[in-house]
């Protein structure tokens, strides 16, 4: 299963660290694909996921442009979908 | 009614489909809140005022710094110290003298949130942070109000439309919370959001076009992108689902 990740959305979580705009990774669940992309990104890890392993709630998965909440890492994706990780904005 | 020197301001937009001078008599009736007068306040007011709503209801608590300028188009350096409802009040008059602002120089909090928000038909959130937002959200739910969300962060912009009880609302979208601290941000960004929050009241007021709920409109200025996400109402909504009651 390969899947794409966008990372564009990540604008606070990538600073300093990668300027790719896109990572592919290969996974069923959008759990798998986020351990791909912090195999390629370790320093993302702490920046998605707290110390129990819960996405942080500042952070939003969507799955080929529809929220992947309330199911979030446990959701289901097949070859050729997208994800989309985005974190919260909120200035005016 | 309107005169006949609005008739003659508003001429070019009566002529568009499915407004006319009937139109323009809605956004003339219309009592807009528009939360922050900052940098999407700036841009959102100023073309609400433009197009001729009745009345503005503009509420900030803060006072105008040189910091500001780059983004907040409403506040000029003379203005620096004054407060930003005084400085929004003063350029939105001289740019529409038939629209009638209301400036609150106030905090938005739990305790003030109904009273400030009573009497208007519409919400604009242009707050700076969460929380305030949240609160907001809350309100529009509980008063049956509509809601434009517009929030952004360097060249990034989103904005969402709520109508509560039919389309999904930001705590729908949103669950978590950031710290308020200072961001980065180009002011072309609010701009852009502004302008989209104001285009969506309009259209709302008119019963036209396709309004942005459910919807979330992500706008990329550095790669020039606008991309939609959808979203649906959330059956647990601390806000707008059925537990909503006393939560927060």
């Amino acid at each position: 299963m390969s899947v794409t990740i966008n990372l564009d959305g990540l604008h606070q979580l990538t600073s300093g660290q990668t300027t790719v705009k896109t990572v592919k990774v290969k996974g069923n669940t959008v759990g798998q694909c986020l351990e791909g992309l912090v195999k390629q990104f370790p320093k993302i890890k702490l920046q998605l996921f707290d110390k129990n392993g819960k996405l942080h709630n500042y952070v939003e998965i969507y799955v080929n442009q529809e929220s992947a909440y309330p199911e979030e890492l446990a959701k289901a994706v097949r070859d050729g979908d997208e994800l989309h990780i985005m974190e919260l904005v909120a200035g005016g | 009614m309107l005169s006949k020197d609005e008739q003659e301001k508003y001429a070019r937009q009566v002529m568009l489909k499915g407004f006319g001078l009937e139109g323009q008599e809605k956004l003339k009736k219309a009592r807009v809140f528009v939360a922050g007068v900052g940098g999407l306040g700036s841009s959102s007011a100023t073309y609400l005022a433009a197009a001729g709503i009745g009345t503005l209801r503009i509420v900030d608590h803060d006072r105008v710094e040189l910091s500001n300028l780059n983004r907040q188009v409403l506040h000029w350096p003379a203005d620096i110290g004054q407060t930003k409802v005084g400085s929004a009040q003063s350029k939105l008059k001289q740019l529409n003298p038939d629209v009638a602002i209301e400036a609150i120089e106030e905090k938005i909090t739990r305790a003030n949130i109904s009273q400030l928000v009573a009497g208007c038909d519409l919400i604009v959130d242009a707050m700076d942070n969460l929380p305030t937002r949240y609160l907001l959200n809350k309100a529009a739910i509980e008063n049956n109000i509509p809601f434009f969300h517009g929030a952004v962060y360097g060249f990034e912009g989103r904005a969402l439309t709520v109508i509560p009880g039919k389309s999904a609302c930001l705590r729908c979208l949103y669950r978590g919370t950031i710290p308020e601290e200072a961001f980065p941000v180009i002011g072309v960004t609010p701009a852009v959001i502004g302008c989209i929050q104001a285009t969506e009241v309009i259209k709302y007021l008119m019963g036209i076009g396709q309004l942005l709920t459910d919807r979330l409109l992500v706008y990329d200025g550095l790669n020039m992108k606008f991309t939609e996400f959808k979203i649906k109402k959330d059956p647990d909504c601390p806000h707008c689902g059925k537990p909503a009651k006393g939560k927060k």
